[in-house]
């Protein structure tokens, strides 16, 4: 990254990090499901020991990871792609940003790594949440090893970093904040489990990104998500960069030809 | 305070050059050498079936402060756009400092700044954060413009809070500090003094002389406003439906055709206007509130023959004045000619 990149990379940072409204629905979104979560079962351990289960070790884990990864995670990497992809559009400091000469093409690429930038912090925090509360409340349970928390990690920066960055690219496309959200949540809550549950369209289905996801995870939490989609590991590489390959083309491309 | 002329190179013309050297511009190695900030040739942006700008040809020389005049909805904006990059052109050539556009984008609008319509800022963001922002894209040099900036424009106290809390004025002086960003050799401004109180307006007309005349930078300032244009430029070009009807100084457009018409001022008028009728280098003589209206057929020259033969018929000359029009007037004439026959208007 060569010096004007990286302030370039700087800007896009700090005008996401100053945008209090949006990182707060996104620490919401993130880790108050988490922090629920956990103090429920705590909560219900703690009084009916005999009929709940601790609430950490690996199940626990498993569950957090779930939620994390599959469920509340995405949504809050939806939150910071957007704002990202749309922030200087609906600013309207695009037009000011095009006449320093700088390609638009380098406009739009500078977005991406300060979203993940924003997107991975938060993630971080709220994988460091499911850890902690999995040792702290493993009880007798088993907890996982540091190759599966590693594992984790990687599986948690991975699935909300590319949902993350399909977002910026699918709202520089749109350059409409409330479209890109509403039809980014639609299809990651709506659209996605359900095309993953209609079994005759086959294969088709592989290319659903949220069950080419999981099929990165170090647990299984398929199950009541409908990760009921059978890929290769290829294959699921395939569509995540197919996915990725296609959505910041789009986003560059609308970058580089909108009138601003 | 004006500079002297110079041949227009392709309306034949004259226009203004910088009085003297202009420091930046010389001293610029992104310089092609062009003696024209802006040069466009049958320039056209069409909107499905409608030309917002339709076959411009414009030349501003470096080193002045050119005003581009026009109504609303004249297509000033659109043009602006173009040059910028904002948008495509659908047919024809334009160069910015010698550069093509949009093949020397970059080049040209490296020593470029601009303000197009109201300037747009990140409202979450500080002045200085939303400069920040954009140094970052310009480049490493770029930071270190920030504070200067902020104070010519008298911002700098200001600089840390949020522009959410800043009156328009304030953020048309922020625009102003985020277009010096580049240093620019040529400033281009759209309707840059709306949302100013008169003392703001009267700094700002004061910062554009500055630039133009202590630093040799190039200004081009559109707008609707007449009165701002004629204080302010040194030339400028007036715009209506698309189409330059006219370009020029300032003092020649507000001239215009009528730079032969006299008002006189004598003792007997009644018999003034019967000598001026019979004379060969008078076009037309009538009375009016000032005294007498004497539109001469020749030059102005002709001015002293209607003297000379006024004071030898015995009458007592008191006043003998050409008649001065305000851009304003000849604005209004221009347009009002064009609602009639736009030819006629351009003639």
């Amino acid at each position: 990254m060569n010096a004007v990149a990286l302030r370039m990379f700087d800007a896009d940072l700090l005008k996401l990090r100053k945008k209090r409204g949006t990182l707060v629905w996104v620490l919401v979104l993130a880790l108050l499901p988490l922090v629920v979560l956990f103090t429920v079962r705590a909560v219900q351990h703690s009084s009916t020991p005999h009929r709940y289960g601790p609430a950490g070790g690996t199940p626990g884990f498993i569950d957090g990871l779930r939620l994390l990864c599959t469920f509340f995670g995405p949504l809050a990497a939806i939150l910071v792609g957007v704002e990202a992809g749309t922030g200087d559009v609906s600013a309207g400091v695009f037009r000011d940003l095009v006449v320093t000469g700088r390609s638009r093409s380098a406009l739009f690429f500078s977005r991406v790594p300060a979203a993940l930038a924003v997107c991975w912090s938060v993630m971080i925090v709220g994988y460091a949440i499911v850890v902690a509360c999995t040792f702290a409340f493993a009880s007798h349970l088993p907890t996982p090893d540091t190759a599966l928390i590693l594992n984790g990690l990687g599986f948690t920066l991975l699935a909300t970093g590319v949902v993350c960055v399909v977002a910026v690219g699918f709202a520089s496309l749109t350059t409409s904040k409330p479209a890109a959200i509403t039809a980014l949540i639609a299809w990651q809550l709506v659209a996605s489990p359900l095309i993953a549950n209609i079994s005759s369209l086959g294969s088709a289905r592989d290319g659903v990104l949220s069950q080419a996801l999981v099929h990165f995870s170090p647990v299984h939490i398929g199950g009541d998500r409908g990760a009921n989609v059978t890929m290769s590991q290829t294959t699921a590489l395939i569509v995540m960069a197919a996915w990725l390959a296609v959505f910041l083309a789009l986003g560059a491309w609308r970058t580089r030809r909108m009138d601003a | 305070m004006r500079a002297p002329s110079v041949d227009h190179p392709s309306k034949g013309q004259s226009l203004p050059s910088p009085a003297h050297a202009p420091a930046a511009a010389q001293s610029t190695s992104e310089s092609t050498g062009s003696r024209l900030a802006i040069e466009t040739s049958g320039l056209v942006k069409r909107f499905g079936q409608r030309a917002a700008i339709d076959g411009v040809d414009l030349s501003v020389p470096r080193g002045v402060a050119f005003g581009f005049l026009g109504p609303n909805g004249a297509g000033k904006t659109t043009m602006i756009r173009m040059l910028l990059g904002l948008t495509h052109a659908s047919a024809g050539s334009m160069k910015l400092l010698g550069y093509p556009v949009p093949a020397g984008r970059a080049m040209a609008l490296r020593r470029v700044g601009a303000i197009v319509e109201e300037p747009r800022f990140h409202m979450h963001l500080s002045g200085r954060e939303n400069l920040r922002t954009v140094a970052a894209v310009r480049g490493p040099e770029t930071r270190e413009r920030i504070a200067p900036a902020l104070a010519r424009v008298g911002l700098s106290e200001r600089a840390d809070e949020k522009v959410k809390g800043y009156s328009l004025g304030m953020r048309q002086r922020l625009g102003v500090a985020r277009s010096l960003l580049a240093d620019p050799l040529l400033l281009i401004l759209d309707e840059p003094t709306n949302g100013l109180d008169p003392g703001g307006i009267q700094e700002f007309r004061e910062m554009i002389r500055a630039m133009v005349e202590q630093e040799g930078r190039t200004i081009f300032l559109s707008s609707h406003l007449l009165d701002e244009v004629e204080k302010v430029c040194d030339a400028a070009a007036i715009v209506d439906r698309g189409k330059v009807v006219t370009q020029g100084p300032i003092a020649e457009l507000a001239q215009g055709g009528t730079q032969n018409e006299l008002i006189v001022g004598v003792d007997d008028p009644d018999r003034a206007l019967s000598l001026l009728d019979d004379m060969a280098q008078v076009r037309e003589a009538r009375r009016s509130e000032e005294g007498l209206r004497v539109v001469l057929a020749d030059g102005p020259e002709a001015a002293a023959t209607v003297n000379a033969r006024l004071v030898s018929a015995g009458l007592a000359v008191a006043r003998l004045e050409p008649v001065r029009h305000s851009l304003e007037e000849r604005f209004l004439e221009i347009t009002a000619r064009l609602d009639a026959t736009p030819e006629e208007a351009r003639a």
